[in-house]
Parts: structure tokens; C-alpha cells; sequence
């Protein structure tokens, strides 16, 4: 059935499309940047980072593009000071909740958390850093998880559920206890649902999925490939 | 998707939880039902890893969103809870009103000591400790939205309210003394 063709407003210009997309979607089919972190092309979309959010006219709530649906008529502002000051917001909260320290980090420098930050003008951080302990998983011959560098994107997650099938990792508890969690807090080596396909360690946006192998800046993630299996397969999310 | 390792919990479980899930499948929210009834029907009151791995199996989940879900609510437990139950609200304005020193108070009264736990506040939902005879477990909650009577304690499911150190002394001492 073909879908519903409908306007909207993407930062004053008529654009039209399709019923049914996202805000997201409809900005990327027109050549529209919005800054996305937990988003990832072809995966279902959680709204767990709220980068994505934007402004609609006629309501004063940030709405995240990539869960809201769009609607005829809807005039969308994906960029103003307030949003800058609330995607900022975001991203500090990320940043003092586990901890980053680029310096020490196999992705430094391919880091999609040091790339929004480094985009949004973060220089220093003005809130107080958590600095929880948290462990390293080194259980798996090819590759490493480390919590202190994990943003709770669930992109992993998504990635190995949906693409892969083996829906090996998930979260478990949550607020400041939530963690990515591989089976039943089973250690990564030891999952037998573990496919060994790496998709997550790619798919990851930090350093938290790494190669073993590689040194500090070495890790250089192949986002591409991931993204690209989606569309070859002709995934429909 | 796991396969279901049988014969590692007992027959008669397996039968309850069979029956449990016949009855719930297809619907939506089957899984927290399936997990609840199987809580309620375990002694001390808990989810062993070997009954989520057999449900996981029986409903063809992969295991990690069943321990997802099993550690996202507040009600399931994962570990064995004690005969008596003493639930302390550690929210804002039970703290406030000095829910710290009932739970300091109950736990050294226990003789669970105050190492562990609630070090740094962020702990205040996740505390659950259980004395070694396993006849109590003291735990907290971040609210029961109960405020106007904070500092509120909850015993063996019973609310008391403006609990102090003192009532709460005297209801361990009225469960001990009916054993
Ligand atoms: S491990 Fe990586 S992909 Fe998974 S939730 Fe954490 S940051 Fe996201
Ligand atoms: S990209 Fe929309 S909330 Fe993360
Ligand atoms: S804070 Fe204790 S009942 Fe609300």
C-alpha cells in the first residue's frame, strides 16, 4: 500500500513525506542534520539520549525526532540556543556519569561521545562527576566491554536483538544502577548466545565495545558496514 | 533461544509454571505474571537463576530480557528473602525526618552491621539484607508514597507510620517473641 504523502516544516522549509516516519527520518530523507547519539539507521529508536530533541511550534515541551511521529502541518526547529543549551545539558550528564577519560581510550578521536561534546562547545564540565567503579569484561577472546565508557545508548543491544538474532545482551536495573548485561549476568566469554559477530563492539558509539588488540586512538569503529547489512537485508524498522 | 535445561529445577515447579504460562500465552505483560506467581509460590520468596532460565525456555525468551525484566521491578527478588520482612522508605521526606537512623537502628539490631550498602545515598533503592538464620530481610524503598507519615516502615507488609527507632525496636521484638 503506498503510503500517505504529508507536509511539514523542517526549519522553515516545505518538505514533504511520508506518514508514519519520524521526525528523524523525515529531516534525514530531505537532507537535514539533527545531532543523534542512541539513533542508529535501520535499528527501532528508544529516545534514550535526547539529542535528537526539537523544537515543534505551538507547544513549549523539546519534543526527540527520533520517536516523534510527524504530522500534517508540523513546523519543526531542529536548531536555537535553547536547544543547544538542552543537548549540551545531555551530553554533561552523560559525560559525569561514568567516566570518560579520552586520554586513556581505545576510541579517542573516533569517539561519537567526544564528537557531539566537541560539537556542542563542551570544553569543561560544570556539574560534579559521579566517578562510580566499575568493572571490565575481558571474558571474550576477541573483545572487551568496559562500563566506565558506556553511555546506556543500547545501540549493543538493538544491534545483536534485531540484526543479529541472538538478542544476547540487555539492561538490567536501572536510574544509576543500570548496566548492559550479556544473558543472565553470565560473563561475555561465557554467553552462549554470543555469536562472536561483533556487531556490537561496531555499533557501539564509545569506547565501551572495543577489539582487543588495539591501543589508546587505535579503535576505529565500522558503523558503515553495520548500517549498510541493514539496508542490503532490506530491513523495514 | 535457550533450551530448556529440565530436571534442574524440582517437577513439581515445573508443572506450576507450565500450567502458569499455558494460561498467559500470547497475552501482553505474560511474562511479569508468569514471574510474580512463581516468586509467590517460592519458599523464601525469591527467583533462583535456574527458574528464570527454565521459564526463559518454556516461553522462548532469550535469557537476557528475562533478567532484564526480573531486575528492573523493585518486586522481584533474586536472592532469598527472610521470613519476616522490614521494609525502611529511604525517599526524600522519610529521609528527612530520619528514615538513616531507623535503618542504622534496625540493621544493628539485626546484627547485619552497617558496612555495605547505602554508602554514598545512591544506594537508598537497592539495599537488601538478610540475616544469616533468614529470618528477617531488611530492605528500603525510595517512597511508599505514604510522606505525610514519614518516616514510614513497612512490617511484614503492615505500614506503620512516624515510626522511630523505639517502635520499630518493639516490632522486632514482638515477631522475635512469636516464633
Ligand atoms: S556498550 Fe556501547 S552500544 Fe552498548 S549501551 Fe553502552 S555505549 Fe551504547
Ligand atoms: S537519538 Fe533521539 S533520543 Fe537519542
Ligand atoms: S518518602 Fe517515605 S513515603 Fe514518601
Amino acid at each position: 500500500m503506498p503510503q500517505k504523502k504529508i507536509s511539514i516544516r523542517i526549519d522553515g522549509e516545505l518538505i514533504s513525506a511520508l506518514e508514519g516516519q519520524t521526525i528523524l527520518q523525515a529531516a534525514k530523507a530531505n537532507g537535514k542534520y539533527i545531532p543523534t547519539l542512541c539513533d542508529l539507521d535501520g535499528l527501532t529508536s528508544v529516545g534514550a539520549c535526547r539529542i535528537c530533541l526539537v523544537e515543534v511550534s505551538g507547544s513549549e515541551r523539546l519534543f526527540p525526532a527520533c520517536t516523534t511521529p510527524i504530522q500534517e502541518g508540523m513546523s519543526v526547529t531542529t536548531n536555537s540556543p535553547k536547544l543547544t543549551r538542552y543537548r549540551r545539558i545531555s551530553v554533561e550528564l552523560l559525560l559525569i556519569e561514568r567516566n570518560h577519560v579520552c586520554a586513556v581510550c581505545v576510541s579517542n578521536g573516533h569517539c561519537e561521545l567526544q564528537t557531539m561534546a566537541s560539537a556542542l562547545g563542551i570544553g569543561t564540565v560544570g556539574l560534579a562527576y559521579n566517578f562510580p567503579k566499575l568493572s571490565i569484561d575481558m571474558s571474550h577472546p576477541r573483545f572487551v566491554l568496559d562500563h566506565n565508557r558506556c553511555i546506556l545508548c543500547t545501540r549493543c543491544v538493538r544491534v545483536c536483538a534485531e540484526l543479529e538474532g541472538a538478542h544476547m545482551w540487555e539492561l538490567t536495573s536501572r536510574g544509576i544502577h543500570a548496566r548492559i548485561v550479556s544473558e543472565m549476568n553470565e560473563q561475555w566469554g561465557k554467553a552462549t548466545s554470543c555469536t562472536s559477530c561483533g556487531k556490537c563492539v561496531h555499533a557501539c558509539p564509545t569506547g565501551a565495545l572495543a577489539e582487543k588488540g588495539w591501543a589508546v586512538e587505535e579503535m576505529v569503529k565500522k558503523i558503515d558496514a553495520v548500517t549498510s547489512l541493514v539496508h542490503r537485508r532490506g530491513a523495514q524498522v | 533461544m535457550p533450551t530448556p535445561s529440565l530436571g534442574s529445577i524440582p517437577t513439581d515447579e515445573q508443572v506450576f509454571i507450565d500450567k502458569l504460562i499455558a494460561i498467559r500465552r500470547g497475552r501482553p505483560g505474560a511474562l511479569l505474571g508468569v514471574l510474580e506467581a512463581t516468586q509467590e509460590r517460592n519458599r523464601y520468596k525469591y527467583l533462583p537463576l535456574e527458574t528464570l532460565r527454565y521459564v526463559a525456555a518454556k516461553m522462548e525468551m532469550p535469557l537476557a530480557r528475562i533478567y532484564s525484566v526480573a531486575t528492573f521491578y523493585a518486586l522481584f527478588n533474586l536472592q532469598p528473602q527472610g521470613e519476616n520482612t522490614i521494609c525502611i522508605c529511604r525517599g526524600t521526606a522519610c529521609h528527612t525526618r530520619g528514615s538513616r537512623n531507623l535503618l542504622q537502628g534496625a540493621r544493628l539490631e539485626l546484627g547485619l552491621g552497617l558496612d555495605g550498602g547505602e554508602s554514598d545515598g545512591n544506594e537508598a533503592d537497592k539495599l537488601l539484607l538478610t540475616t544469616a538464620d533468614q529470618q528477617f530481610t531488611v530492605r528500603t524503598v525510595a517512597c511508599f508514597g505514604q510522606c505525610a507519615m514519614a518516616p514510614v516502615v513497612e512490617v511484614n507488609h503492615r505500614i506503620c507510620g512516624h515510626a522511630t527507632e523505639r517502635t520499630l525496636q518493639r516490632e522486632i521484638e514482638t515477631i522475635r517473641a512469636g516464633e
